[in-house]
């Protein structure tokens, strides 16, 4: 007669078997505050220029039920002066469309009309799911205090996975976000954007970054080069930016003015 | 002796059947015309008087801004109770005020999204809100409960939503930070002119919640009025008193709140609440000048088709003056009177006038009734314009007559210069006259 062990026996043989390696293999350590300070500082630093900053991107907007739009604009930055211009290139009926914003003011501008308006910080870039402070310098460690949540594995990554909320008396676009950070690289691979009722309002993937030397840091600024966002309140909605020929060298104080932007419709 | 002078008339008029009914029936065509306009853009004011003070607006409004930083605004009141009782007492003919939150956000569901204006209300204080509101789907007191709105039927078709199902808002708060509320649709209500196209009501405490809001705060206290053809100098009354008060005072703006608070509030430079007085004209301003505009081209229309409707008139009584000046010589040469002569020539286009106009008032009477009876759906592209969604003809009875008095009266004014040439007519010229 033929004896085998029972299909019950040998699968809590085979989860005894599973356990007992997981006993043995080494447990996510969870980050201290210091390294959890520190990781975030870096994911600030490594995107810091410290000088000027230019570069032609694309947008490309779906919308549910609408004809998908692909926009190119220049965006340029001064951090210090918390200074920041966009010029609206294409499509013919966006050229020369822009928004200046100086200090706490972001102000947009379109040809057509002439007109300045002040809008709020927090505008929706071109009627996008991109917001102003998605094409700036992140301050992340200013802004937020940060938690860890857990080691994951997010594809073929290791990652980090943080929860930032917003500190007492601070005015952000979303009060929590978490972020998936590489490990080894520190870049941040997803993001994930909630409301102050705590919905999940917006997911962004940044699956490419690059490094450009910056003279005025005297070290590597990184970038994420593609940015994908995706509306998970309108879900079908999303937005994809490509971030393309930067230049870091010292701009033209003149650019951060409204002449200037008006002047590049004329 | 009048009788008499009538029935000359009368018959000669029928004589020149062809004459005179062309001549009538334009006139009749121009009277019906002015009442069908005059009407409809009479419907269309009513309706949306009616709808502006159901949906978003009192006959006189405290509303407010308040500024974070320059560029940041909220359509908001902050201590509300205190200016509510600062203005009670200034307003004496006042019938009920109506604490509405204010708000813009949008609404998505399953299968579509949508930019809406907000109004919070809380109908547990507000009992005329339910009178206004036709629910079509559901019922207006669910609106009680925290978490619901209200939309309207083409909302609701739009997002594809009926009573019960649930909607997410998505607004920033008043300090710009993205917020989401997750609202059941307590009712559907049947729309209200074109206003509640893009106009939704929610609960006052949901819209708190959603704007990060203090139950101190609202968006405006509607005034309604005894007598709402005050508003305007109670408009002008509490903007002062207030001032003297020391709040902040915004200049009179014939726009809508949202207008303001999308174009020219973030635009000025300033910080902390100021008050806005509004009136429901300055809440409607743009959809007013519509109407007085389509009001000019009316007239303009009906002016140009009366001076041919004149110029035909004076003809047509040149020709008789000629056709009958032997007629009229006869009649000079047995005693008739100059006077009477010009009486039976003003009687005789008074009397084509009154016919005239009196059947285009009929005509036009009975095409606006029979059209409000069948209630015919307006295309939907006209209807932004109409701010209607069915034909819909206001008739005043005074108006009717004022325009067939009008228009008589024109006719008979034209009459006169033919009218006076023949009665100038010598007796034995006139006899004399081959033609």
């Amino acid at each position: 007669m033929n004896r085998t062990a029972s299909p019950v026996l040998r699968f809590a043989v085979a989860a005894l078997s599973v356990l007992g390696l997981l006993a043995w293999a080494p447990a996510a350590r969870a980050l201290t505050p210091e390294e959890l300070k520190k990781v975030v500082q870096t994911l600030d630093d490594r995107q810091r220029n410290s000088g000027d900053w230019k570069a032609l991107c694309y947008m490309e907007s779906k919308e549910k039920g609408k004809t998908d739009v692909v926009y190119e604009l220049l965006v340029y930055r001064r951090d210090q002066d918390d200074k920041q211009l966009f010029l609206f290139t294409k499509p013919k009926s966006e050229a020369g469309k822009g928004y200046l914003r100086i200090e706490k003011n972001l102000w947009s501008y379109d040809p057509s009309t002439g007109r300045w308006e002040r809008r709020t910080e927090r505008e929706r870039i071109g009627g996008t799911d991109t917001r102003r402070d998605d094409l700036s310098e992140p301050k992340l460690a200013e802004d937020y205090e940060a938690r860890w949540e857990g080691d994951e594995k997010l594809g073929v990554y290791d990652v980090h996975h943080l929860v930032l909320t917003v500190k007492p008396g601070v005015d952000v676009s979303y009060p929590v976000r978490h972020l998936w950070v590489d490990k080894e690289s520190l870049n941040i691979l997803k993001r994930q954007d909630f409301a102050l009722s705590g919905k999940l309002m917006r997911t962004s993937y940044n699956p490419r970054w690059k490094k450009i030397y910056s003279e005025s840091k005297k070290g590597d600024v990184w970038y994420p080069e593609e940015m994908r966002f995706f509306d998970e309140i309108e879900k079908g909605n999303s937005t994809l930016i490509l971030i393309k020929e930067i230049d870091l060298r010292g701009l033209d104080p003149n650019i951060f003015t409204k002449a200037w932007l008006e002047s590049k419709s004329r | 002796m009048l009788s008499t002078d009538v029935l000359i008339a009368g018959r000669n008029l029928f004589r020149h059947t062809r004459r005179s009914v062309f001549l009538g029936g334009a006139l009749a065509a121009v009277t019906c015309l002015i009442i069908l306009v005059s009407s409809l853009t009479n419907g269309i004011e009513a309706a949306m008087m009616e709808s502006a003070t159901t949906l978003m607006t009192g006959h006189v409004n405290v509303g407010g801004f308040f500024k974070i930083t320059s560029g940041s605004a909220a359509p908001l009141v902050s201590e509300y109770p205190k200016v509510l009782a600062a203005v009670r007492p200034l307003v004496p003919g006042l019938d009920h005020v109506a604490v509405r939150g204010r708000g813009f956000a949008k609404v998505v569901s399953e299968t579509s999204s949508m930019d809406i204006v907000l109004s919070g209300v809380e109908i547990d204080s507000e009992p005329g809100f339910a009178r206004l509101i036709r629910p079509l789907d559901g019922k207006v007191e669910d609106l009680a409960q925290p978490g619901t709105m209200l939309l309207f039927q083409g909302q609701a078709d739009r997002l594809k939503v009926k009573a019960g199902d649930v909607v997410t808002l998505s607004a920033p708060t008043s300090r710009g930070v993205n917020n989401t509320a997750d609202v059941r649709v307590a009712v559907v209500a049947h729309n209200v002119g074109i206003l509640s196209a893009f106009t939704a009501f929610i609960e006052q405490r949901t819209l708190w919640q959603l704007y990060g809001l203090s139950p101190s705060a609202t968006g405006a206290l509607q005034l309604y009025l005894q007598d709402p053809s005050q508003a305007n100098a109670v408009a002008a009354r509490l903007r002062e008193a207030l001032a003297r008060d020391g709040y902040r005072i915004m200049d009179p703006d014939a726009q809508p709140y949202w207008m303001k608070l999308m174009q020219k509030v973030p635009s000025e430079d300033w910080t902390g609440q100021k008050l806005d007085v509004s009136t429901w004209h300055d809440e409607m301003g743009q959809f007013e000048q519509f109407i007085t505009g389509v009001r000019w081209v009316a007239w303009l229309v009906v002016v140009v088709l009366l001076v041919v409707v004149i110029i035909g008139l004076l003809n047509m009584l040149a020709i008789a003056v000629r056709e009958r000046t032997r007629e009229i010589g006869a009649l000079r040469a047995i005693g008739m009177q100059r006077t009477k002569v010009l009486w039976l020539f003003v009687l005789e286009t008074g009397l084509l006038g009154l016919l005239g106009t009196g059947a285009g008032a009929l005509l036009g009477v009975a095409i606006a009734l029979v059209v409000n009876a069948v209630g015919k759906s307006i295309p939907e592209s006209m209807q932004f314009f109409l701010m209607q969604e069915r034909w819909h003809f206001l008739l005043q009875p005074g108006w009717v007559l004022f325009y067939v008095l009008l228009f008589t009266g024109v006719t008979v004014l034209a009459s006169l210069l033919p009218a006076f040439r023949a009665a100038r007519l010598r007796p034995v010229t006139a006899m004399h006259h081959i033609g």
